[in-house]
């Protein structure tokens, strides 16, 4: 099992639609995937057409068996949403022994080949437990100055985690939202790959379809496969950046 | 002499597409800053590239093979392009008259991709190897007789 998190401080940069995206890319190509919203949002279950509940209060607060609170989302893909209970979490976590390691012992003691975090944007007890539960970590950024400074943020609390002997297998930077029509994108874009080199994932292209996709409860690949932001921008025939191009990225990184 | 030490640098390989996008959109950028006649050159020279993206094809030949066209392109004063369609569409033209068989030519391939290979005859590389014959000039004027 690897447990992949998508993480960046700074909210708006597309890290529930990607994690709902590649949960579902996944779970397409047969792996069987559970997605936690540590989000007191709550939106994996909205993005997904499915009523919030209090998946993660259950489990931590009530002690109900994880097999009981995860909830079908579509085949091969089940979700641990979240509300906002899950504020209720972070107090009950800061209370517990070996705190640290909650999330992580319950998540690896299921089924599942792959386990995607979308972690909330905050930096608190239950933003530390994701990291820790996390073998990879996905930071989704707009190419702006405070998004790019979010990508910063995440990294230094990765690396105070890393000092307490987790070790991470690995992270990206994944550019969303990308418009690349204009200067600042190209600025901020040439910025992160100076700074993060191999590092940086290929972009997901600027698209309205989206938001109409969550706003229908649907994830891309059912509401617009084809759109740019699955199929990424064509250049001399070949497709550069979408979450198609992200999911071949993932696989690899399943795959070791 | 105290031996100096080489330095070496691990080299760092940007993701395939980021590079691609990165490259398209700086030369984007630089052509935006160019005067407006240079601008308009660039992309008529941009359509032109794309138009005829649509007519090449790669194929692995013989060196010998591509030698012999380049040579006989130059001696005709032709495009090797031209030499090698009409080469192409007369094969085509053979092929489809029953004029060549390729189960002739055909042996078993051990790829998983294909499951034949062409084994080309002696003969016919032979061609290859004989010196090219020289047409001899249209005569133009009385006194060439």
């Amino acid at each position: 099992m690897k447990i992949i998190a998508f993480a960046n401080q700074k909210g708006g940069v597309g890290k529930t639609t990607t994690a709902i995206t590649l949960a579902h890319g996944l779970a397409l190509l047969g792996r069987r995937v559970l997605l936690v919203d540590l989000d007191p949002q709550g939106h994996v279950a909205f993005g997904l057409g499915l009523e919030k509940t209090p998946g993660l209060y259950q489990l931590i607060c009530l002690e109900t068996p994880i097999e009981r609170v995860v909830r079908f989302a579509r085949t091969n893909l089940d979700i641990l949403s979240s509300d906002k209970r899950t504020e209720k979490v972070k107090r009950q976590i800061t209370l517990s022994d070996f705190r640290e390691n909650i999330l992580d012992d319950l998540l690896r003691s299921t089924h599942y080949d792959v386990v995607l975090l979308d972690m909330a944007p905050s930096l608190d007890v239950l933003h530390i437990n994701g990291l820790v539960a996390s073998d990879w970590v996905i930071i989704p950024t707009r190419l702006d100055a405070l998004a790019v400074d979010g990508v910063k943020e995440i990294l230094l609390t990765m690396g105070e985690v890393a000092q307490r002997g987790h070790i991470f297998q690995g992270y990206g930077v994944l550019p969303t939202f990308f418009d690349r029509t204009t200067r600042e994108t190209l600025v901020q874009f040439k910025e992160i790959v100076r700074t993060f080199n191999t590092r940086v994932w290929p972009p997901i292209p600027q698209d309205t379809r989206v938001r109409e996709a969550s706003a229908y409860g649907k994830t891309l690949w059912e509401y617009s496969p084809d759109s740019p932001a699955m199929t990424g921008f064509t250049e001399n025939k070949m497709n550069l950046g979408g979450y198609r191009q992200i999911l071949e990225r993932m696989m690899e990184v399943l795959n070791g | 002499m105290a031996e100096r030490k080489q330095k070496y640098e691990r080299r760092q390989v940007l993701d395939s597409a980021v590079a691609d996008l990165l490259s398209n959109m700086e030369q984007k950028q630089i052509e935006a800053q160019l005067p407006r006649r240079e601008r308009e050159k660039k992309a008529r020279e941009r359509i032109k590239i794309q138009s005829r993206r649509e007519q090449r094809a790669t194929y692995d030949l013989p060196p010998t093979l591509r030698q012999r066209v380049k040579e006989m392109a130059e001696q005709e004063r032709l495009p090797a392009s031209q030499l090698v369609t009409l080469a192409l569409l007369r094969f085509l033209q053979d092929y489809q008259g029953g004029k060549v068989d390729l189960a002739d030519y055909k042996q078993s391939s051990h790829s998983p991709r294909y499951d034949w290979n062409l084994s080309l005859p002696e003969e016919l590389l032979s061609v290859l190897s004989q010196k090219q014959r020289r047409r001899s000039a249209p005569k133009l004027l009385k006194e060439d007789s």
